[in-house]
C-alpha cells in the first residue's frame, strides 16, 4: 500500500461519513462514546471509593505516618521527650498525639455514647484538615477548657423527631449550648459548644473533640502517653522515608506508614475492586467489539455492490478494505473524544454530587492515564471490529458483489 | 436435485480490433453480458484463453487483474454504477488516482477535459443524486474514459433511459469512438443501437451466431 492508495482511501471513507447516512454515523459515535464512559465509570467510581476512603483515613485517622504502642502496651509512653524527637526529624512537618476516652453525651433529654478525642489543636490543624471541616461556630484553641466541637451527625437535628433518625444524636445541639458529659471514669463536666464539624468520614463523624489540656483535668494528671501519634511529613518527603528516620532515630513504639495501615486495613477491599474493574472492563470491550462488528458489517453488507464496481473500475482490494477501516478509526476517534468529554463532565457533576453514604462519601476519580488507556484500547478494539468485516467484504469476487 | 451446469458461453472465438466500435447482441440469456464480463475481466472463464496484446489475461494474478482493469480498461454499467458519496468530479477523477504515472494536476486537468467533453463540467461538484439518469451515464462514461484506457466496455449503458437520453449516449460514444480512436465494446438488446457499431456478433445459447461488418454504422 503506497501514498497514493492510502490517500484514496481515506477520501472514499471521509466523503462516505460526510455524506452518508448521518444517524448511522451519530448513531456510532454516540455508541462508542457510551462504551468509552461505561469502559471508565464504574472502575472510576471503585477507585474514587477506595481514594476517598484512603483519603480519610489518612486525613482523620492516621496521616502519613502513625506511631501506636507495641504489643502489649497500652499506651505510646514517655509523650513529649517523643513528640520532641519526632518533631526534630528533617521530614517531619508535625507529629501530634491522641488520647480518646469513652463518655455519654447528654442534652436535655437525649443521652448519647460516643468517643471524646484529645488533641492538641494547633498541632492537629498542621497535620489534619479537621479545622476545615467546620460547619458552625469555630475550631479549638490550644488552651480551651470546657469547651467542645461536635460531629454534626452527633449534634443532631431539632427538626428530626428521634425515633426518625437514622443514627443516635443529640438532638440539635447548636454552637453555644451546654452540654454535659460523664466519662468512663466517673468524671462528669458541662461544656460550652463552640463549633460542629462535618468530615464526611463515618469514625470522626461518630466522636467530639476537647484539648489535650482538658483531658489532664479528666484524667486528673499529666498525660504524658497518648493512643497513637500521627506524623506529617513535609512536602517532598515519603511516608517511608520518614518512617526509616523514626526507625533510625530510635523511636520505640511501632511505625506505619499510611500504606502499611491500609494494606492491612483495605487491601481486601482494594483487591476486590481490582477484580470488579477487570470484570467491568472486559465486558466493556466485549460489547464494544461486538456493536462496532455489526455497525460495519452492516455497512459493508449495505454496499457490496458499490465494493464490486469499485474492484471492476480497478480499485484495489486493499484500498476498499482500508476505506472501511479509516471509517472506523474516524468513527471511533470521534466516538472516544465525545466519551472523554462526557466522562468529564459526568466527573465535575460527580464532584458537585458525590456519592454518599453513612461511612463515607466519594465521587469519580478518573486520572489522565485513565484516560489515555481507554482511549488506546477502545481505539484497538474499534480497529479490529472494523477491519474483520472489511477484510471479509473486501476479498469477495467481483461478480458476487455486483450481483448483490 | 443436485446443481445443473450451463454453459453460459460454448466455443465463442472473437477478436476485438484497436479502434473499432464493437456491438455485442443477443436475446436475454444469450451470453452477451458474460462474454462482456470475461473480456473486461471481471469473471473468470472455467476454460478458454483470454489474450490482450500478446499477454494471457487468465495467468494473471488477482492483484494483476486488478491493475490490468485500472490501466487498461474502462467500464460503463447499465445502473451508472457511480459512488454515490463522491461528487461528478471525484467519481471521475478517481480511477486516475490510483494510477501511478499519474500527478494531482495531471489527474485535474484529465478529469476536467473529460468532463467538459461530456458537458457537465458545470456540475463537476454534484452528487450523481442530483443529476438525471442521462447525466449520471455520461460521468459514469467520463469515469470509463479518464485514464484513457485501450478498450472500454459498456454493458448495456441505455438500459435504463429513455431513447433521447440514449441517442445521446450512443452519440457520446461514436463521437469517442470517432475522435479519440476509442476501442469500444458494448452489449445491447436494443436493434436500433445497431446502427452506432461498426460490426456486430450476434450471440445465441451462448455460440455466436454472426459476427459481421456493419454496413450502415456510421
Amino acid at each position: 500500500m503506497g501514498k497514493r492508495e492510502l490517500k484514496t482511501a481515506f477520501l472514499l471513507a471521509l466523503r462516505s461519513l460526510q455524506r452518508g447516512s448521518r444517524s448511522s454515523a451519530i448513531l456510532t459515535v454516540l455508541i462508542i462514546a457510551m462504551c468509552f464512559t461505561n469502559m471508565i465509570f464504574l472502575p472510576s467510581l471503585l477507585n474514587g471509593i477506595g481514594q476517598s476512603i484512603t483519603k480519610q483515613i489518612v486525613d482523620y485517622e492516621v496521616s502519613d505516618v502513625l506511631v501506636d504502642p507495641k504489643t502489649g502496651n497500652q499506651y505510646v509512653g514517655d509523650l513529649d521527650t517523643t513528640l520532641d524527637l519526632i518533631n526534630g526529624m528533617p521530614g517531619v512537618e508535625r507529629a501530634t498525639p491522641h488520647f480518646s476516652k469513652g463518655a455519654t453525651l447528654m442534652y436535655h433529654k437525649r443521652v448519647l455514647g460516643t468517643t471524646i478525642r484529645a488533641i492538641k489543636p494547633n498541632d492537629e490543624k498542621l497535620v489534619s484538615p479537621l479545622y476545615t471541616k467546620m460547619t458552625a461556630g469555630s475550631y479549638l484553641g490550644n488552651d480551651d477548657v470546657g469547651e467542645i466541637i461536635l460531629a454534626k451527625p452527633v449534634a443532631g437535628d431539632a427538626t428530626i423527631k428521634e425515633e426518625d433518625e437514622f443514627q443516635p444524636s443529640l438532638g440539635g445541639v447548636r454552637v453555644g449550648d451546654s452540654i454535659t458529659i460523664e466519662y468512663g471514669n466517673g468524671y462528669t463536666r458541662d461544656y460550652r459548644v463552640k463549633g460542629i464539624y462535618y468530615t464526611g468520614w463515618w469514625e470522626a463523624d461518630a466522636a467530639a473533640y476537647v484539648t489535650w489540656t482538658d483531658m489532664e483535668k479528666v484524667e486528673g494528671k499529666t498525660l504524658d502517653y497518648a493512643d497513637f501519634i500521627t506524623v506529617k511529613a513535609k512536602p517532598g518527603y515519603s511516608p517511608k522515608f520518614v518512617k526509616n528516620e523514626l526507625l533510625q532515630y530510635g523511636v520505640a513504639d511501632r511505625v506505619q506508614t499510611s500504606t502499611d495501615v491500609l494494606d492491612k486495613n483495605m487491601g481486601k477491599i482494594l483487591k476486590s475492586y481490582a477484580i470488579l474493574n477487570m470484570v467491568s472492563l472486559f465486558v466493556s470491550i466485549v460489547i464494544t467489539t461486538v456493536v462496532l462488528f455489526i455497525v460495519i458489517t452492516i455497512k459493508t453488507i449495505n454496499s457490496r455492490k458499490q465494493i464490486g464496481v469499485l474492484k471492476a473500475i480497478g480499485v484495489d482490494r486493499e484500498v476498499i478494505m482500508h476505506a472501511y477501516g479509516f471509517q472506523v478509526i474516524l468513527l471511533s476517534l470521534m466516538g472516544i473524544a465525545l466519551g472523554v468529554i462526557l466522562t468529564l463532565l459526568l466527573n465535575v457533576y460527580m464532584e458537585y454530587n458525590p456519592v454518599v453514604t453513612v461511612d463515607w462519601s466519594a465521587s469519580l476519580y478518573i486520572t489522565t492515564m485513565d484516560l489515555v488507556m481507554n482511549s488506546v484500547i477502545l481505539f484497538a478494539v474499534s480497529i479490529v471490529a472494523g477491519y474483520v468485516p472489511a477484510y471479509q467484504v473486501s476479498r469477495e469476487d467481483i461478480q458476487s458483489g455486483m450481483r448483490a | 436435485m443436485g446443481d445443473v451446469e450451463v454453459k453460459a458461453l460454448d466455443g465463442v472465438t472473437i477478436d476485438i480490433i484497436k479502434g473499432e466500435f464493437l456491438g455485442i447482441m443477443g436475446a436475454s440469456g444469450s451470453g452477451k453480458t458474460t462474454l462482456l464480463h470475461l473480456l473486461g475481466l471481471l469473471d473468470d472463464p472455467t476454460t478458454g484463453r483470454i489474450v490482450i496484446e500478446g499477454t494471457d489475461l487468465c495467468n494473471l494474478t488477482d492483484y494483476e487483474k486488478t491493475m490490468f482493469r485500472l490501466y487498461k480498461f474502462g467500464y460503463v454499467f447499465q445502473d451508472y454504477a457511480l459512488v454515490p458519496d463522491l461528487t461528478v468530479m471525484e467519481n471521475v477523477s478517481l480511477p486516475a488516482m490510483l494510477r501511478k504515472d499519474r500527478d494531482d494536476q495531471k489527474i485535474l486537468d484529465d478529469s476536467h477535459d473529460i468532463l467538459k467533453k461530456i458537458g457537465l463540467f458545470d456540475r463537476r461538484d454534484h452528487l450523481p443524486r442530483e443529476l438525471s439518469g442521462g447525466q449520471q451515464q455520461r460521468v459514469s462514461i467520463a469515469r470509463a474514459m479518464v485514464n484513457k484506457p485501450d478498450i472500454l466496455f459498456a454493458d448495456e449503458p441505455c438500459a435504463n433511459l429513455d431513447s433521447e437520453n440514449s441517442r445521446m449516449v450512443l452519440d457520446l460514444f461514436r463521437e469517442i469512438n470517432e475522435e479519440m480512436k476509442q476501442t469500444i465494446v458494448m452489449v445491447s438488446h436494443e436493434p436500433w443501437h445497431q446502427e452506432y457499431f461498426h460490426r456486430i456478433v450476434k450471440l445465441g445459447d451462448g455460440k455466436v451466431i454472426s459476427d459481421e461488418i456493419n454496413g450502415h454504422g456510421k
